[in-house]
């Protein structure tokens, strides 16, 4: 091989990453720009809506909360607490304690009357048993609530283990410590109700981060800005990701997952479809994917919706250990669930999924970690041959560090002029100053996270969930 | 100066492509500092927009109450009273006050009846509020034009009328959505005569909303059902099947026996909802009849037709489905069984091959 | 000398709170404003009042478990008047179940809801 060869690859090889970079910012822009305007929209469309008809109606559909809890006793009582307190007027609360190791059950049945009920279980989807039963309260005030205790199966067993004793319309699939708003219910179903001409069949929310913000008795009293650098830079990526980018996807009618820590689905579709898959780690995703999918098989003309309003706020992990291992397990899920579905990609028979969303998550989101760490150590080969073009280096480096700030600041900007939460006085700079740093102190470990992701997922098959250290979010007094 | 022409220089002999980014780079630091120092601007007018949203309130709200319990004597205001009234329309002028000052009203007329909420109303009207409800009417922004006619409707402004009705063809829902809320808070249900020649589907949530808002009445006088039964319309029909459950409209039993063959299968099964809870009996022969040919949704939902009303000569059918393969009507079928005829269900259960370890059957025989 | 009767009130609608408050002082009555269910709860044991108002929809303790912890935990005889929106036939029956005294639905006429509370309170 001889130098003029080496060269034309190298050339080749920059030429694809400027395309591959070039392509990334370009639907960045492209999907920022759709998402102000649908978040705009839904701002229009409900600003007068009065929620408070649909809290009291009797003929409002009926909604399940479903949430698995695994060894939550720490905050359990106060999380279910929180959960009741809705104002909807036709809902229940199923908690499924998952084969839980301490005493969350204990507390439950202490804390609201429990007994131990005969329940009929419609086996509709195949779960792990139940351990000590179905129990149900005995004082009126509590009437709502269901807890099931099984044996460990995992979030995705647990979630169907809810979906075959719901009997209920929809189903609101969340994590146990998620706190909801009061009004969150009724604003997630307003999208199947509205729907006239598509089958609205699942809706996703927007999560919030809720670290440093006081929580007292399970109400959201004030909204702070986390602490911890690491917290703050999660924010800003919650943000970028929700009101920049999955409010397009809405729009466009390509979302491929909803957040597990809170989604809504039409339960009757959920389960014909076969509930969640115990399989995978990424079961948010797998089952909108499979839902997706299946619908399209049918040619039913469905819709999966996102609402931009903040109603379910939640515990971000506080240090990189508990953050790299939850961003490996994305990692995989997300590798699982595309690989699993793989057929549909390219796929004309799949409109929108297959053509447009499935591509676009493969390749900018699964695999663009990959890519940058390739484009990483490709750049340190060339630092080590002495090859680089400083020049190019330089000016590159710095319209990407500028374009990624923009974008955080869009987001900010986004989150400011619609629901405007943070509202002490130096706000505004801390995350300034986060969007600045942010390049720095979270992003390589999302990298380091996705590479450890990759290599776990394919030499390493023992990684299941990994442990969230609870740090209870209730009643810190500041 | 001389980094500077430094920098020139070495600018000067990039090529085009780099002088490009640098251009691009330059542009984007540029915006970067505008935005970043107008993000302060911003925060602070939301902040002090909010403190003042804050101040308002509770000024408004005790001037609002204190409005309301001036001893007065008969029909006369007071003084006071009266320079309130000359306050708000004062005040109507500045978008900000006057929403807060409308909200303050609405927050208090929502919650209360008799004296207190008829006393809020006057107070609407005596200040010319509604005024700038109109103006609002007027706007070429649809999103003002419905909040508009939303407020009109929440202080149940009659002589609006037409003005509003003027607008039920406008080409934004949201809006026309609005102008039918008005017409049936102010009319009951005659404002539901836009239904009879309804094109557009009515939603889940806009067929919520009208209902809802139908409750606040005390429901003397009903009209006939029977032509919004008998729609094209399927939206039309399945609002019309809600009154009918609603307002127990059992004069309209013949048609709703007549829309058990629609051909939308959903319009079918609320059919079958609404004659169960008019505990109509001469619906189960049809049903029963169709049983074979139903869909399955649709015979869950005639199995739960028969949990409630079922009578004695109901027990051959149900003996002939008891292993039906659906989990749900094998639990109904069972669980009916047993009420009808305990002896039946007894033989059934011993001596059928079927049951042997039946979870649904053991459930029934123990509760 | 006439004893003043003490009323708490549970209800997160700040403007309709001060107008019974106001209207209830007019009465004769000292009125104690609660926010939402676990602040009720810490007035009832406080003021230990002769009458309770509460609203059945609160934050975080509803106004069921309101009852419930007056009538079963504090065993307390108070008279108490629960509201509620309209439509939530259930949860009047749970409320009268769970031991209310009397129940209006919202919106209601605070001149009503005087004279229901003087027939209670005599």
């Amino acid at each position: 091989m001889n130098t003029t060869t080496i060269n034309i690859i190298i050339q080749i090889i920059h030429y694809l990453f400027f395309t591959y970079a070039f392509l990334a910012i370009f639907s960045y822009i492209f999907l920022s720009l759709i998402s102000a305007s649908e978040t705009i929209d839904y701002f229009k469309k409900n600003s007068f809506v009065n929620y408070k008809k649909i809290l009291s109606s009797n003929i409002a559909p009926s909604i399940s909360i479903i949430a698995p809890a695994y060894n939550e006793n720490l905050n359990i009582v106060d999380n279910v607490r929180s959960l009741l307190s809705n104002h909807y007027a036709n809902y229940d609360v199923i908690i499924v304690n998952d084969g839980s190791k301490d005493n969350s059950l204990e507390l439950l049945i202490k804390a609201y009357d429990l007994v131990k009920t005969n329940y009929l279980i419609n086996p509709q989807l195949k779960t792990q048993p139940l351990r000590k039963g179905v129990f149900k309260s005995t004082n009126p005030a509590f009437e709502k609530l269901i807890v099931v205790d099984k044996e460990n199966g995992g979030k995705a067993d647990a979630l169907n283990m809810g979906l075959n004793i719901s009997n209920s319309k929809y189903v609101a699939c969340i994590d146990v410590d998620c706190l909801l708003l009061e009004d969150a219910l009724q604003k997630m179903v307003k999208p199947f109700l509205e729907a006239t001409k598509k089958k609205v069949v699942a809706t996703g929310g927007v999560i919030r981060i809720a670290n440093n913000s006081i929580i007292k008795d399970g109400k959201l009293m004030k909204i702070n800005l986390p602490k911890k650098l690491i917290e703050r830079a999660q924010i800003l990526e919650y943000l970028r990701s929700f009101l920049l980018g999955r409010m397009a996807w809405s729009r466009l009618n390509g979302l491929l997952v909803i957040s597990g820590a809170f989604g809504m689905f039409d339960k009757k579709i959920a389960i014909d479809i076969g509930g969640y898959d115990t399989s995978t780690v990424g079961e948010d995703m797998e089952i909108i994917v499979r839902m997706r999918r299946q619908l399209e098989e049918q040619n039913v003309n469905y819709k999966v919706a996102y609402i931009p309003d903040p109603l379910c706020w939640t515990e971000a992990p506080d240090n990189y250990k508990i953050f790299i291992s939850q961003r490996n397990r994305w990692t995989r899920g997300t590798i699982e669930v595309l690989r699993k579905h793989r057929k549909i990609a390219f796929n004309y028979k799949y409109r929108n999924l297959g053509l447009l969303s499935y591509p676009y998550w493969l390749i900018f989101e699964r695999f663009a970690p990959v890519i940058e760490v390739i484009g990483i150590i490709y750049f340190g080969i060339l630092i080590a041959l002495r090859e680089v073009k400083w020049d190019y280096a330089l000016a590159f480096f710095i319209l990407a560090y500028l374009f990624t700030f923009l974008l955080s600041l869009g987001a900010i900007y986004s989150e400011e002029l619609t629901y405007h939460q943070y509202k002490k006085k130096k706000t505004g700079f801390k995350l300034i100053l986060i969007s600045l740093l942010e390049p720095f102190i979270l992003h390589p470990f999302i990298l380091y996270a996705a590479v450890r992701g990759n290599l776990d997922y394919f030499f390493n098959k023992k990684k299941k969930w990994g442990k969230m250290t609870r740090k209870g979010m209730g009643n810190i007094n500041k | 100066m001389e980094t500077f022409k430094i920098l020139q220089n070495y600018f000067q002999q990039l090529p085009i492509e780099l002088k490009l980014v640098w251009v691009l780079s330059a542009v984007l630091t540029v915006l970067a500092i505008i935005f970043t120092v107008y993000l302060k601007f911003l925060r602070n007018t939301l902040r002090e927009k909010d403190v003042l949203s804050v101040k308002y309130q509770h000024k408004y709200e005790s001037e609002l109450l204190s409005y309301l319990f001036e001893e007065s004597d008969e029909g006369e205001l007071s003084n006071s009273q009266n320079e309130f009234i000359k306050t708000i329309q004062s005040k109507c002028d500045n978008k900000f006050k006057r929403k807060i000052i409308v909200e303050t009203l609405l927050k208090l007329k929502n919650e209360v009846s008799g004296e207190i909420e008829i006393a809020i109303q006057n107070l609407y009207l005596k200040s010319n509020l509604k005024e700038h409800a109109y103006q609002q009417l007027k706007s070429k922004n649809w999103c003002i034009v419905a909040n508009g006619i939303k407020e009109l409707a929440q202080f149940k402004v009659k002589e609006a009328y037409p003005e509003v009705k003027k607008l039920i063809k406008y080409p934004k829902k949201e809006v026309r959505k609005e102008v039918e809320l008005y017409l049936v808070s102010l009319f009951h249900f005659e404002g539901l005569d836009f239904l009879n020649n309804l094109k557009i589907n009515l939603s889940e949530w806009d067929q919520i909303e009208l209902l809802e808002e139908l409750k606040n009445f005390d429901n003397q006088e009903i009209p006939d059902i029977t032509l919004w039964l008998n729609s094209k319309n399927d939206s039309v029909v399945s609002f019309s099947l809600k009154l009918a459950k609603i307002y127990n409209k059992y004069e309209t039993v013949e048609t709703l026996l007549e829309l058990l063959n629609h051909k939308n299968q959903k319009i079918r099964i609320q059919v079958i909802d609404v004659l169960t809870h008019l505990q109509v009996l001469d619906a189960k022969e049809i049903l029963k009849n169709n049983f074979k040919k139903s869909s399955e949704e649709e015979q869950i939902a005639i199995f739960k037709m028969l949990e409630n009303i079922y009578e004695p000569n109901d027990e051959a059918f149900i003996v002939e489905n008891s292993t039906h393969k659906n989990f749900e009507i094998q639990y109904l079928a069972l669980k009916i069984l047993k009420s009808i005829n305990e002896k039946t269900f007894n033989k059934l259960a011993s001596e059928s091959n079927y049951y042997n370890n039946n979870v649904v059957l053991k459930f029934v025989q123990n509760n | 000398m006439k004893e003043t009767k003490n009323i708490v009130l549970a209800e997160d609608n700040t403007t309709l709170s001060q107008l019974l408050k106001f209207r209830l002082q007019k009465e004769g009555y000292t009125t104690f404003v609660a926010q939402d269910g676990k602040q009720a709860l810490e007035l009832i044991e406080l003021q230990k009042p002769n009458l309770i108002l509460t609203d059945i929809m609160m934050p975080f303790i509803s106004g069921l478990e309101v009852i419930s912890h007056v009538r079963n935990k504090l065993q307390l005889q108070t008279p108490i008047i629960v509201f509620s929106a309209a439509g939530q036939e259930e949860m009047v029956l749970k409320a009268f179940n769970l031991g209310a005294t009397d129940f209006m639905a919202k919106p209601f006429s605070p001149n009503e809801l005087i004279i229901r509370i003087k027939r209670i309170l005599t």
